[in-house]
């Protein structure tokens, strides 16, 4: 009775030790060879995280939620936030504002890479959503200004928190800090921020030319004319003669010289009109 | 199996079997036939796009496809092809006869493999073909847009393809390994899934790993992260559908990334066979 107790527990013990060995062997052998394969596979996955924004995220948290919508959808990626984006469409018309903000949230985590998402959805928390909270709280006559100003500011912030974190995935790119300049001059009032976000659009790659306009445009409210003046003397020659903006650039440069009795002797000249072998000071005179 | 040398021809001939074997199955018609269905009724979807350019929208479909249903079909597929041998017994006739353990592995391995390269070349192809006709369409409307001409080259939609399949060899190395040693079909396959999502996210995991946290934490991180390949590295089909050449190094350096966690899957799931009692 012992010996055969014996017997079945040596078994055991064999059979377990034959699986123990069996997991070490496999466990070891795999992590052997990613090991001996992270040489080749550290250089590629660092080429790709620099070319897809959306692998390269800094936050643990988002990673993790951006990461796990990557990693299951693959190519689905672009079909499934477009449903989804359908969906919000349908919700914006309930002015649901929780569910709105869930979704958007959504369609910008699982693909973050289309920039009509970030920018209409900018819109939507700044814009939209402030008036649902107004009329949610009696209307635009009921909700005396300060509280229509205050509701408009959190949208706002809001708002530009969300172009904040596309400009992790799409960094250098003007649409995003034009749509930030126009809520902070529309929503919050703030011209000067304003101002400050044109020009950093205009230091984008690809920039439209009345970002750099608008930069000036807000330096001349603020009453910086002399600095707007500057800015549209330097902007008027890097931009095509045949462009519909260049000459309204060139407009403002003159309407800035009346307003700051600029001496003719020292108004700007644009370089077309300077024939060849004459100094802007000749062609003047 | 002593006395018997190794032989490439029987492992072969196993190979032959399990691919027409796999031809019956129903399961794997339907995923394909699915597969197709989608990449081929792609443009109907276009009406839903909002953000990507018009071709990059199909491309990603298109890859996705052969992504998920490829993945479903490989797993099913591996766990399938193994088990029904061994609950048919045919295995154990098999390997009464002068066949090596290996030679069987290697042989239902490389069935499937096959299995997974016909699946991916026919929505390959036919997602080629979609893509070729839409920007044809394209460049005849709006041949402003096309002012560099074709953005679409077939070689880099093909090397996609090919990645796609890569990815899907590893997958099968590593459901084989699991039903070496597993007991039920079912096992394999939610196991095999386990190893997909797992495969494709272990890049979070090496990221905490990075960032800290308790030691032991960090320790089964970082294990995780070695014995897993990472499946995102296989990953091309968004430069591809946004017009961005496939570098032939960097394609390069993933075959023989694959080839090593595929030889060391196939391998450890040989030696667990060898163990295993039939």
């Amino acid at each position: 009775m012992w010996r055969q107790g014996a017997g079945s527990l040596s078994s055991v013990f064999a059979n377990v030790k034959s699986r123990l060995l069996a997991i070490v062997v496999t466990v070891g052998g795999l992590a052997l060879t990613g090991a001996a394969l992270r040489w080749m596979e550290a250089p590629l996955w660092a080429a790709l995280r620099a070319e897809q924004p959306a692998l390269r995220l800094d936050s643990a948290g988002a990673a993790a939620g951006q990461g796990v919508t990557l990693g299951l959808l693959g190519g689905f990626r672009a079909i499934v936030a477009d449903f989804t984006w359908l969906r919000l469409h349908v919700i914006w018309e309930q002015r649901d504002l929780a569910a709105t903000d869930t979704l958007l949230r959504l369609v910008t985590t699982i693909d973050p890479r289309p920039l009509y998402f970030w920018v209409n959805g900018a819109r939507i928390i700044a814009f939209d959503m402030t008036a649902w909270r107004i009329a949610e709280a009696g209307g635009h006559d009921v909700v005396p200004a300060v509280q229509r100003d205050r509701l408009g500011a959190e949208q706002a912030r809001l708002a530009i928190r969300l172009l904040e974190e596309a400009m992790t995935f799409h960094p250098g790119n003007a649409a995003l800090w034009i749509e930030r300049a126009n809520i902070e001059l529309n929503r919050l009032g703030d011209i000067e921020a304003a101002a400050e976000s044109y020009r950093k659009a205009w230091e984008q790659p690809g920039a439209p030319a009345y970002a750099a306009r608008l930069h000036a445009e807000l330096l001349r409210r603020l009453g910086r004319k002399a600095e707007a003046l500057v800015w549209l003397t330097r902007l008027h020659p890097q931009l095509p003669p045949e462009e519909e903006g260049t000459e309204l650039v060139l407009s403002r440069i003159r309407d800035l010289e009346r307003e700051l009795a600029i001496p003719v002797m020292q108004t700007y000249l644009p370089a077309a009109s300077v024939p060849p072998g004459r100094s802007a000071r000749e062609s003047r005179k | 199996m002593s006395g018997v040398p190794f032989s490439l021809m029987r492992v072969l001939l196993i190979a032959r079997n399990t691919l027409l074997e796999a031809s019956r199955q129903k399961l794997l018609s339907f995923l394909l036939v699915l597969a197709l269905g989608l990449v081929g009724g792609a443009q109907s979807f276009r009406e839903f796009n909002f953000g990507a350019s018009e071709l990059k929208f199909l491309a990603d479909l298109g890859y996705g496809a052969m992504a998920f249903f490829g993945a479903a079909l490989t797993i099913a597929a591996t766990a399938q092809l193994f088990f029904s041998e061994i609950d048919h017994r045919t295995a154990l006739t098999l390997l009464a006869k002068p066949v090596w353990r290996a030679e069987f592995m290697l042989g239902k391995y490389l069935g499937v493999v096959a299995v997974t390269a016909v699946f991916c070349a026919l929505i390959t192809g036919l997602l080629v073909a979609v893509l070729w006709s839409r920007e044809s369409t394209l460049l005849r409307d709006i041949p402003d847009s096309f002012a560099q001409g074709r953005t679409l080259r077939i070689v880099d939609l093909g090397l996609a393809g090919y990645l796609q399949w890569l990815k899907l060899t590893v997958l099968a190395a590593f459901t084989l390994l699991v039903a070496s040693f597993s007991r039920t079909q079912l096992f394999t396959v939610v196991t095999g899934f386990f190893v997909l999502v797992i495969c494709h996210l272990q890049y979070l995991a090496r990221d905490a790993y990075a960032q800290g946290g308790s030691t032991f934490a960090q320790v089964a991180a970082g294990l995780v992260g070695l014995m897993f390949p990472n499946f995102q590295l296989f990953n091309f089909a968004d430069n591809v559908g946004a017009g961005i050449p496939v570098a032939w190094d960097r394609v390069a350096r993933v075959s023989v990334y694959a080839l090593g966690y595929v030889a060391a899957g196939c391998g450890l799931a040989i030696f667990s066979f060898r163990k295993r009692e039939i």
